[in-house]
């Protein structure tokens, strides 16, 4: 309908959640172009910060993905981001960010399908919540 | 420690809580039991208060164990003392409750080291306002001498954070000075570690004193205490909630950072917010303005208070400091312990409460505890995690 497409950050661990976005792209599955990939060595690596910057420059909705718990390259650094997220959870909604922009999953490097789904399913719920409002509008 | 039966000894002066703790750090210091105290000292302007060092029994007798005013976070100053591991003299530390409890969440950061440290913590009534202090100190002096003399919390010309502070009494110290509600010029003196024991042996205090009473007497004021906490700090994230309430509260905020260089927690060398990578290109400054017709100054303002939130809520021990130094008057720490006070209970975690429990963040369970697990399941989305 309307012309406006969600800009999504996906910030995606190396060891997992990348490799199975190229199996996707490798699969030649169809998922929405809405994504914007950052690679980074594990969910842990992830610091809120990034997240609140993502959607202070212009993001509408960040993704971030991991391994499934217990298969971490690093052992606990997913077990660390899952709690850091229920830290940032409040928060965004504090700072008046809808709860469906941000978004948390496990995808294994062998779940091609999986990573279609989820990008399939946050762009849409995104599309759904509308553009985001700046977190320094005006400010 | 789990207390049964408490034991404490019993010491009085006529100059109430703050001759007992005086004459405390005097003995101590002269039976040998420690080298030296931390406390504060009363400036010679005689417009402020400052932490000192000393073993100088003659510096000793000036110390003012129990000031009415913060100029810096204790723990700060216990941090310039030990950041580097332990130190050769063994120092005795007088501090407020939230001061202790800052301390431990810097000694769970590897900032402060406590091997050498006797902290002694005392019921406390609560400060006075920087602000206020400086305009008219002997005022200040008068209303807070009044209220250490009655034995209970202030109420009136205090910091807002000591209004609505739940743990104004018996932290992790080693020794705790109770005397809410005991009745005048006496203070029960509570061992709560082994050390703390050790040392009230040394110096030959004897215990005999019966705390229950002091004891049910603090719970009942906790009561109190937490209903007002609650009912303030919800009705302030009623306010504040949004991203319009919140460009509302910090309108004023000129970013000098002042609330984040008086935080105890905030311990890095340089804030990102600081840095230059924090700093937008002035073509983009362009771009957004030429967008939206204006643009205003100091830039990220909400960005600022959010993020420093994300870093150091599950810390905050609500100590009031930022409110303190704000310039512009914002109520910095009632946003702040807004946000701790949800951010904490997710992990079933006070901050600074319990020196031996790890912060949440470096530990983690495999079933997650259901707080955590909740908003984690609600974020995952319908496919859910595996476990
Ligand atoms: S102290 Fe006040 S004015 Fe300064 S940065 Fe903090 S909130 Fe803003
Ligand atoms: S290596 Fe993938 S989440 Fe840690």
């Amino acid at each position: 309908m309307s012309e406006w497409q969600p800009k999504i950050l996906a910030i995606l661990c190396n060891w997992c959640s990348y490799a199975g976005a190229d199996l996707a792209g490798v699969s030649r599955m169809q998922y929405p172009p809405n994504v914007r990939v950052v690679r980074i060595p594990c969910s842990g690596r992830v610091d809120p910060l990034m997240i609140l910057k993502g959607l202070q420059s212009g993001f509408d909705g960040v993704l971030v993905s991991g391994c499934h718990p217990g298969d971490c390259h690093y052992i606990s650094g997913n077990f660390v981001a899952r709690r850091r997220f229920a830290v940032l959870k409040p928060l965004l909604e504090f700072v008046g960010v809808e709860p469906d922009r941000v978004q948390f999953s496990w995808i294994s490097a062998g779940e091609g399908e999986r990573f279609a789904q989820v990008v399939t399913k946050v762009t849409e719920d995104i599309r759904k919540i509308g553009p985001a409002k700046r977190l320094v509008k005006g400010a | 420690m789990n207390d049964t039966e408490r034991s404490a000894a019993r010491m009085r002066s006529p100059e109430g809580i703050r001759g007992s703790l005086h004459d405390f750090l005097k003995i101590a210091v002269d039976k040998g039991a420690v080298d030296s105290v931390l406390a504060p000292v009363k400036v010679p302007a005689e417009n402020s208060y400052a932490w000192i060092l000393m073993n100088d029994p003659a510096v000793i007798e000036s110390a003012s164990p129990v000031a009415p005013v913060m100029p810096v976070q204790g723990a700060k100053a216990l941090k310039s003392l030990t950041r580097k591991g332990k130190g050769e003299s063994r120092i005795l530390a007088v501090m407020r409750p939230c001061e202790i409890r800052a301390g431990i969440e810097l000694m769970k950061l590897n900032q402060v080291h406590f091997d050498n440290i006797v902290l002694v913590s005392y019921d406390c009534p609560g400060a006075v306002p920087f602000q206020d202090y400086v305009k008219d100190p002997g005022f200040s002096e008068e209303s807070f001498g009044k209220m250490i003399a009655s034995g209970r919390p202030g109420e009136e010309n205090i910091k807002p954070a000591c209004g609505i502070c739940t743990e104004f009494s018996i932290v992790d110290s080693d020794i705790h000075f109770g005397y809410f509600g005991v009745d005048e010029g006496s203070a029960f003196v509570i061992p709560v570690s082994e050390q703390g024991a050790e040392l009230l042996d040394a110096i030959g205090l004897d215990r005999d004193a019966k705390i229950a009473d002091w004891e049910s007497e603090i719970s009942s004021i906790r009561d109190k205490r937490t209903k007002k906490r609650t009912e303030t700090l919800s009705a302030a994230g009623e306010r504040i909630k949004g991203l319009d309430g919140l460009i509302n509260a910090f309108r004023k905020c000129i970013g000098c950072h002042n609330c984040m260089s008086v935080c105890p927690i905030c311990y890095c060398r340089q804030c990102y917010f600081d840095s230059e990578v924090s700093k937008k290109d002035p073509d983009f400054i362009f771009e957004i303005a030429e967008k939206r017709g204006a643009m205003a100054f100091p830039r990220d303002k909400v960005m600022f208070h959010a993020g420093r939130m994300t870093h150091m809520s599950l810390s905050c021990v609500s100590c009031g400091f930022c409110t303190d130094a704000c310039p512009t008057g914002i109520p910095v720490a009632e946003i702040f312990s807004y946000m701790a006070d949800i951010t904490q209970p997710t992990f079933e975690y006070i901050a600074g409460k319990n020196n031996g429990e790890p912060l949440p963040l470096r530990k983690f369970e495999k079933k997650e505890l259901p707080l955590v697990h909740e908003i984690v399941k609600s974020a995952e989305g319908e496919e859910g995690s595996d476990e």
